[in-house]
């Protein structure tokens, strides 16, 4: 009898096996390192599979039988937002609570920094400067322009920032928390190395560090500088990527911070290390939790002002931001986004750039299908500065009448009266995370820090 | 002459009598009692003249445009960080990170300067009169750093287009720092600063300039390049 060979034995399985560990994304990025020999680059922020809690997992509970709502299209509800009430003797007054992030001028074209400051100012709202300095049609074009102070200090300018409606003393990044900015070569253009005081077309990896100040004890002091530059008129934020968030804020609180800014993980950037934007800092909503409980345990919480950031899409974000007790939320991407940032035009040259529209994330390439991340004046004139602040603005609009059908709904004639009683959790996880109780429950499983003892119900605490 | 005591008054009240003289028109102003007060003489942004007797702390005119400024004791740090113009000195020493992010003017301490002078400057120049500390010129994009005296570790670590001028002994170079033969450009900015600044201390000006030793970036961080894998692992 002839025993069978290899050969004779069938292997034609049904369904390709793929390896849990090994997947298809996780050899690729091993074969690319092995051509590399660093680490990876590129824009956009996160781009995992959220797994954690966020927004989603929470829903509002509007009025029914013990509550009564406001029309929802008809009666009043105020979005007046003022921010800077502690010390500075002009606060800022926005008519909305949705403002724009700081994206630096080099990371961005001049069209998208001027369109966001224009949509910006049509509505009411604020833009801010970012890594690079202001840009005199920015400010030109902005009703109120935050001048952040960042740590490379490219382009930093006393008389820019005596020009400045507030102050933004940046310590990180919710995208990458403990590193600095990137700005890779084909960025640097003359004018904005220029600018930045670099040489053309350097591979610029900006400070992580303040060049003058370390630590929070020092950070009182240089507070105090900017404040005595600006004598003491306008509103000193403070910037941080969500990390000991507890912690830290009650560090800025205690530095004399009249605004708390926490950016979580879910934050963009224009480029960085991919496995910073994908393994460092905390969620955003969990950000959001840490950073009021901070505030209350030192007895700060509606003195300093709270701006939430990181992944904000929409106005149930923000709404659900503004519940949980933050006065304002700040969008980077999402106002990008309003820009025509992952839009199916120009679709040849996402294929150029090995993506697709919906899918890009190639802003650290500095070839942006719609001109948007880009130093290069053809791709630049692709975005139209007036037609642009218009969809920003819009953006902006369409956020704020969320925030408000939600508030109505909630029985809220102000947005800023949202409050966590207006939400439930959707799942334990958040319930543990807010201190919210899960939906069909009265019960609250965990809470942050000082969290539960101040909002679950009596008898849970 | 504006004389302002700082005796009993707070860094608010110093700062303002100084900012009222300025926007008066005053000329020349003396603070008298510093106390070692930190953000003494911030963002002044016309060509006064300013003398700090006494000691100061922490961003002294710092974000400053203009102004000529003496310090009869010594400076805390961030001395003058972010100045854009203008003429700082110290006649004592200077702490940690003098003239940080400074886009122009002249920083000169006339005696050691701590750790991280220069760092992040882009433009202007600091002269040190004695030695300084560890990563002076640490990420230095533009201008010039003059030390007299011995550097500590790390010196111009990581710059781009700056250049330092080391009078003593380097106390260990920085990534990417290379040393260069002075310029006869560069010996006659020397000569010119050093004889304008110290020109009384010094003897054998001439031997002294030759002792001179001219530090630049190697440029090999400017770009990531695998090739260069044993700098860049420094840095990376």
């Amino acid at each position: 009898m002839k025993l069978p060979t290899m050969q004779d034995v069938p292997d034609h399985p049904q369904h390709l096996q793929t390896s849990g560990i090994f997947t298809p994304e996780v050899i690729e990025d091993i074969q690319v390192k092995a051509e590399l020999g660093r680490y990876r680059i590129r824009g956009f922020g996160t781009l995992r599979e959220r797994r954690w809690a966020t927004f989603d997992d929470l829903t509002f509970i509007p009025c029914t039988l013990t509550r009564i709502p406001l029309e929802g299209y008809r009666e009043r509800c105020s979005t007046k937002t003022t921010l800077g009430t502690r010390f500075a003797k002009k606060p800022v007054e926005l008519d909305i609570p949705v403002m724009i992030t700081g994206m630096s001028w080099g990371a961005l074209s001049y069209h998208a920094k001027v369109a966001l400051a224009k949509g910006a100012a049509m509505v009411g709202s604020s833009n801010t400067t970012g890594d690079g300095g202001m840009l005199m049609a920015e400010r030109e074009s902005s009703r109120t322009l935050v001048y952040e102070v960042l740590p490379s200090r490219y382009g930093i300018d006393v008389h820019h920032l005596k020009m400045a409606d507030a102050i933004e003393l940046t310590i990180g990044q919710g995208a990458k928390p403990g590193t600095g900015g990137l700005l890779l070569g084909s960025k640097v253009s003359d004018t904005i190395a220029r600018q930045r005081d670099l040489p053309i077309g350097v591979d610029q990896r900006s400070p992580a560090r303040h060049p003058d100040f370390l630590g929070p004890d020092d950070m009182i002091i240089k507070i105090e500088e900017l404040r005595e530059a600006t004598e003491w008129k306008v509103p000193l934020f403070v910037k941080m990527g969500a990390t000991r968030v507890f912690d830290d804020v009650k560090l800025a609180a205690k530095a004399g911070a009249d605004v708390i800014v926490v950016d979580g993980m879910e934050g963009g950037t224009g480029a960085s290390v991919d496995i910073c934007q994908e393994h460092t800092g905390i969620p955003t909503l969990a950000a959001m939790c840490e950073a009021r409980a901070a505030l209350e345990d030192v007895k700060l919480y509606g003195e300093v002002q709270l701006i939430i950031a990181g992944g904000i899409r929409n106005g149930v974000d923000a709404a659900k931001a503004m519940a949980l007790g933050a006065d304002a939320v700040y969008i980077g991407t999402a106002a990008l986004i309003s820009l025509n940032c992952n839009k199916p035009l120009h679709v040849e040259d996402y294929r150029k750039l090995g993506t697709e529209p919906y899918h890009c994330h190639h802003c650290h390439t500095g070839r942006c299908p719609v001109g948007i991340t880009t130093q290069d004046p053809e791709l630049m004139k692709r975005l139209d500065i007036e037609e642009g602040a218009h969809r920003v603005a819009n953006l902006l609009k369409a956020m704020t009448s969320e925030i408000q059908v939600l508030a109505r709904a909630c029985g809220k004639a102000n947005v800023h009266d949202l409050e966590p009683e207006d939400l439930r959790a959707l799942t334990l996880e958040a319930s543990m995370v807010c201190g919210i109780p899960l939906a069909g429950t009265n019960r609250v499983f965990g809470g942050g820090p000082g969290w539960s003892e101040r909002h679950a119900p009596p008898g849970e605490r | 002459m504006v004389e302002i005591d700082g005796e009993g008054r707070t860094t608010r009240e110093i700062n303002s009598a100084v900012q009222e003289a300025v926007s008066h028109g005053a000329d020349d102003i003396r603070v008298r009692n510093t106390g070692g007060r930190h953000n003494l003489g911030v963002a002044i942004l016309r060509p006064v003249r300013l003398t700090l007797d006494g000691s100061v702390g922490y961003y002294c005119a710092g974000l400053s445009d203009g102004p000529s400024v003496e310090v009869s004791g010594s400076a805390g740090w961030g001395l003058a960080e972010s100045m854009m113009n203008g003429m700082i000195t110290v006649r004592g020493h200077a702490g940690n990170g003098a003239g940080a992010a400074m886009r122009g003017g002249i920083i000169v301490v006339h005696g050691d300067a701590a750790a991280r002078a220069g760092v992040s400057m882009k433009g202007g120049t600091i002269l040190i009169g004695g030695n300084c500390g560890y990563m002076a010129g640490f990420m230095a994009q533009k201008g010039v750093l003059v030390v007299c005296g011995d550097t500590g570790e790390a010196f111009a670590d990581s710059m781009y287009e700056a250049a330092c001028f080391v009078g003593g002994k380097i106390g260990e170079l920085g990534n990417d720092a290379v040393i260069e033969k002075p310029s006869p450009d560069d010996l006659e900015l020397l000569e010119s600063l050093l004889s304008k600044h110290f020109g009384r201390k010094l003897k054998n000006l001439k031997a002294r300039l030759r002792a001179f030793q001219k530090v630049v970036a190697g440029r090999k961080l400017w770009n990531f390049d695998k090739r260069e894998w044993k700098t860049w692992k420094e840095a990376l």
